[in-house]
């Protein structure tokens, strides 16, 4: 079979075709070095179709760019998905657990720890003068100092449960985030679908796909199966039916059992049975030691309640006929009996006393925050990892790409070299060939 | 690392997520040098936090019972001061009995000795009568009335006990009741005897003489006696307040070292963390700037 006279110019061309498909390639490359889940692509290239020249065999025609790969590793993802619900959940724990802390205003002159120092020394004040009004006015003043910071401490717990609950809500309520991810994932699916339909690697908008359940896997854990057609079935936190199936989503979203990330560490943080609410419980605890207590010494030398508090509504509360008039520093109507004020003032830093519970709570507080903030960190640091090495299969290396860049421009300069060669061969046969005595 | 391409993120990422790192520690470093507290959340050290709590709050319960002690020394000092003048009031009163009994002295004579008397009962029950801080001295724990009223010698005060706390668990009954002292005018104390004596100045019968020589001397001496034994007993409250004092003041300086321990920042080895960890950011920063800078592309022509 006679081969073409103008074979070497097509080779030529089609050498100088890929170079420039790699060339703009590398050129996406770099355009997107920084762009935020860009995977790095390539240009596959293939040597096109040789042709048969018997006898002497196969003869290459040149070369064909086949497919635009993109270069990441599915596995890497998992992981790292994985990793970034742990994050999500730590730090959206740590930050609520840190709002906790930071209310008690411990160790300080403003915290519970202060108020109770100084109501059993006022005790002791009374005890040393029973007689005198201005030490009485002092206690009573200090009780409701008291008072006030506990009910005001577990205003402000509640608050962080509120809060929490607000930004869960924000999070998954109608139009929120959940939802718009939710509905971009599946508009991304249908796209991609189509695309893949027809034979082509949507590149870019499988990116946007994977950054997309990337941000995702920081809210709750992710479960994602591929239905071989270019569609992703996304399961969010354990749950029975998928948020996201095709071009459907389930809305409002399903149950989740086990939510995990960011949602998981809200749910937790304003549940009536989560850490906060834990954290209530111990001061109620707290304040309920208080009144039992202190109403254990005072009530049978005063006929009255010292303290009230009511557990249901979590507040307590100094009895209201309890006045400087009132009170009473001894059993006994003589005005300088003080056994009842000397043994108040000596639950101070009793074993199993109020001081006690509430350096329990204190202790527990701190201790959980720690805990918070270090597994966060270790998180991140496996999370950071992780994604290191999603880079170095995935980013964008641009001291690679320049080198690319070398390498597809001086592929195009030798096959513009080759086609002008091509190209004076002609000239040889074309112009210059019998002519001879011209 | 042990992954063969190193992407221009990577080393963006790594670079600030050291940088943050280090400028963190840098923060709390200082935050610890201005505060000069070790603890300054709960987290920071959860059991520290929970054992200063519990120091604070013995050192607070240790000033107050300090002042609970302060307190009882300015009711024991009192208490002497007034004790101090009954046992001059006995004394002169001894003086004026052995004066009187003398045969030689003229009935005129003893009626002055006996108006002095009278005086001396006055000032003893007006001594009686001195307060602290507006409470009474001996009347028990009714600080509110005068103990002895002009018409009768009665004691007015009751039985009870001014009790001070000074340490836990540790009560002083700081008080001395007017009838331990000079007694309710029946019972043979104080002013039962100095009311004896008057009477018996005044008295003509020779029974009045005799009683003035022999039983009222042994009366006066045995008033006398119970003045100092209450005395006694107040000196001994006295030096058991001071040596509590004295012993909390000692707890007091072992707690507060304990609790400077534990929430207070060594400010030598915090100083040398700082300079240390500043030099490490410094170099991180530097060491950040040029990594950064660099490509191939500043090579290539």
């Amino acid at each position: 079979m006679p081969i073409s006279t103008f074979m070497g110019l097509h080779t030529s061309l089609r050498g100088l075709l890929a170079q420039q498909r790699a060339l703009d390639v590398t050129s996406h490359n770099v355009a997107n070095a920084s762009t935020l889940g860009y995977s790095r692509q390539e240009a596959v290239v293939q040597a096109s179709g040789a042709l048969a020249v018997p006898p002497a065999g196969m003869l290459g025609t040149g070369v064909d760019v086949i497919s635009y790969r993109r270069i990441r590793d599915g596995f890497l993802d998992l992981q790292y998905r994985a990793q970034n619900m742990q994050t999500g959940y730590g730090t959206a724990r740590t930050g609520a657990l840190e709002q906790a802390e930071m209310r008690l205003a411990e160790p300080g002159d403003n915290g519970i720890a202060a108020r109770l120092n100084s109501f059993w020394s006022s005790w002791s004040d009374v005890a040393n003068a029973p007689e005198s009004g201005a030490a009485r006015i002092a206690l009573i003043a200090d009780a409701r100092t008291l008072v006030a910071s506990i009910n005001a401490l577990d205003d402000g717990f509640e608050t962080v449960q509120a809060q929490a609950a607000q930004e869960l809500a924000l999070l998954t309520g109608d139009g929120g985030a959940l939802e718009g991810m939710a509905r971009e994932l599946a508009s991304l699916n249908s796209a991609i679908r189509d695309f893949q339909r027809v034979g082509a690697q949507p590149n870019d908008l499988l990116d946007r796909r994977d950054l997309l359940l990337d941000k995702l896997s920081s809210l709750a854990q992710v479960s994602v199966t591929d239905d071989g057609a270019g569609s992703i079935r996304v399961t969010l936190g354990g749950a029975a039916a998928p948020l996201v199936d095709g071009s459907t989503i389930t809305w409002p979203a399903p149950a989740m059992p086990s939510p995990g990330g960011k949602i998981g560490a809200l749910m937790d943080v304003s549940s009536s049975t989560g850490t906060i609410a834990a954290y209530r419980a111990g001061l109620a605890t707290f304040a309920q030691a208080l009144t039992t207590q202190v109403n254990a010494v005072y009530s049978p030398a005063a006929g009255m309640s010292f303290f009230a508090y009511d557990a249901a509504t979590a507040t307590l509360s100094l009895n209201p006929a309890v006045t400087g008039a009132t009170l009473k520093a001894g059993s006994g109507s003589a005005p300088g009996a003080n056994d009842v004020a000397i043994a108040l003032s000596e639950l101070r830093g009793k074993p199993g006393g109020p001081d006690d519970a509430y350096a329990q709570l204190v202790t527990r507080v701190g201790t959980e925050v720690a805990d918070a903030r270090r597994t966060t960190l270790n998180a991140t640091a496996l999370k950071n990892a992780i994604e290191d090495r999603r880079q170095s299969t995935a980013g964008v290396s641009l001291d690679e790409e320049m080198t690319s860049l070398i390498r597809f421009q001086r592929g195009y300069q030798a096959a513009a070299r080759a086609m002008t060669t091509t190209d004076s061969l002609l000239d040889t046969l074309i112009n210059r060939t019998g002519r001879v005595g011209l | 690392m042990s992954t063969s391409r190193i992407t221009s993120s990577m080393i963006h990422r790594g670079v600030l997520a050291d940088l943050n790192d280090i400028a963190t520690r840098v923060s709390r470093t200082q935050l610890k040098l201005s505060s000069g507290k070790e603890i300054l959340r709960p987290s920071d050290d959860p059991f520290g936090a929970g054992r200063a709590l519990g120091l604070r709050s013995e050192l607070d319960g240790l000033g107050q019972y300090r002042r609970n002690a302060a307190d009882a020394d300015g009711w024991t000092t009192a208490t002497e001061t007034a004790l101090g003048t009954i046992t001059d009031i006995a004394q002169r009163a001894r003086e004026l009995l052995l004066r009187g009994a003398n045969g030689t002295t003229s009935p005129v004579e003893r009626e002055t000795i006996a108006k002095e008397i009278d005086q001396l009962i006055g000032s003893t029950k007006d001594t009686m009568n001195s307060t602290y801080a507006g409470r009474s001295l001996f009347g028990g724990t009714e600080t509110a009335t005068k103990p002895y009223g002009s018409a009768s010698d009665a004691y007015l005060g009751d039985g009870g006990d001014i009790v001070r706390s000074v340490g836990p668990g540790v009560t002083l009954i700081v008080n001395t009741r007017g009838t331990d002292v000079v007694g309710d005018g029946t019972d043979g104390k104080l002013l039962n005897t100095l009311r004896d004596i008057a009477a018996h100045l005044r008295g003509t019968t020779p029974a009045d003489s005799a009683a003035l020589g022999s039983s009222d001397i042994v009366a006066i001496d045995r008033s006398l006696d119970a003045v100092l034994d209450a005395r006694a007993q107040v000196g001994a409250i006295a030096r058991r307040v001071a040596s509590a004092d004295w012993r909390l003041a000692e707890l007091e300086e072992n707690v507060r070292g304990l609790l400077s321990q534990t929430e207070d920042a060594d400010m030598a080895a915090t100083l040398v963390d700082y300079s240390m960890q500043q030099s490490v950011y410094q170099s991180a920063l530097r060491a950040g700037a040029n990594i950064v800078q660099t490509s191939l592309l500043d090579f290539l022509r």
